[in-house]
């Protein structure tokens, strides 16, 4: 279910990609070899980030946008 | 079984994702100024301990030498390292534990400058996208990208007694500065050259480790 405003749907959104982000980590961990470390620095790595970004640029936005209805 | 380490991270990721689930499910308790802070736990530092924890284990995994011959390729490398013979480097430091055996690849593989360690897994990435796209060579065609320093050698047996004092290196006063600024190269002046010799294998004798 989608958040109210912008910035919650913004919060939604970074949450799941933090979620795909330590899921694919809880993998990488489990597996083993070269590719495991590979898919960890580079999907996750690149989740985490996403997620990470998003949250702190919902952050700095809420002053600059209204809330929707 | 798995190891505490890797059961650690786990747990912390499962509690993590729990955690965020609520905020992914109700973003409206981040109205509350306790929301807030809790969210902010939740999408930015539980992540970002939980990335680096993971990080750092697969870093450290990404050292061992299982970790290195788990490709194919690698498999004559690996086979090296039980040659019966005291002249062959690596399987002399290997069999010995004048390197770790467990890391024993990354031990005189890396690169002990600045940023060697990267530059060393940078390495493994181009290892890895010549092993699955491109065309890798023969296991006895594999060389080294630039010549092997004598500043890995000497990251372990500078100051050691065996190789201060050592009769050879001690002969001629030029050569142990020759070798300490890798004028002189340790292997390729003939003095250690029996590396791995991988195309050499078929013909050597093996010694066996005991249980």
């Amino acid at each position: 279910m989608l958040g109210a405003t912008r910035l919650e749907r913004r919060l939604q959104l970074s949450g799941i990609l933090l979620i795909l982000g330590l899921l694919v980590e809880a993998a990488c961990l489990l597996a083993r070899g070269p590719i495991a470390f590979l898919v960890f620095v580079g999907l996750g790595g690149l989740l985490f980030a996403a997620g990470m970004l998003l949250y702190l640029y919902s952050l700095v936005s809420t002053g600059v946008e209204p809330s929707e209805k | 079984m798995m190891p505490a380490e890797t059961a650690l991270i786990i747990t912390l990721v499962v509690f993590s994702i729990a955690l965020i689930g609520v905020f992914v499910a109700r973003p409206e308790v981040t109205t509350t100024r306790g929301g807030k802070i809790v969210a902010f736990l939740a999408l930015f530092f539980l992540p970002i301990l939980c990335g680096a924890m993971g990080f750092s284990t697969e870093m450290d995994r990404s050292k061992t030498t299982t970790f290195c011959l788990s490709c194919h390729i690698m498999e004559p490398y690996g086979k090296s390292l039980h040659v019966d013979d005291s002249g062959h480097v690596p399987a002399a430091h290997f069999q010995n534990h004048r390197v770790p055996p467990d890391d024993a690849c990354y031990t005189c593989h890396t690169n002990y400058a600045m940023f060697g360690g990267i530059k060393a897994k940078l390495g493994g990435l181009r290892h890895v996208y010549v092993y699955y796209l491109g065309t890798p060579p023969a296991p006895e065609n594999i060389k080294l990208y630039e010549a092997f320093n004598n500043r890995e050698c000497l990251h372990c047996h500078a100051g050691a007694r065996s190789f201060e004092e050592g009769a050879v290196h001690t002969a001629d006063p030029d050569l142990m500065r020759a070798i300490k600024t890798n004028k002189t190269s340790c292997i390729s002046s003939g003095c250690h050259e029996t590396v791995h010799n991988v195309g050499t294998l078929k013909d050597a004798k093996f010694w066996k480790e005991a249980n």
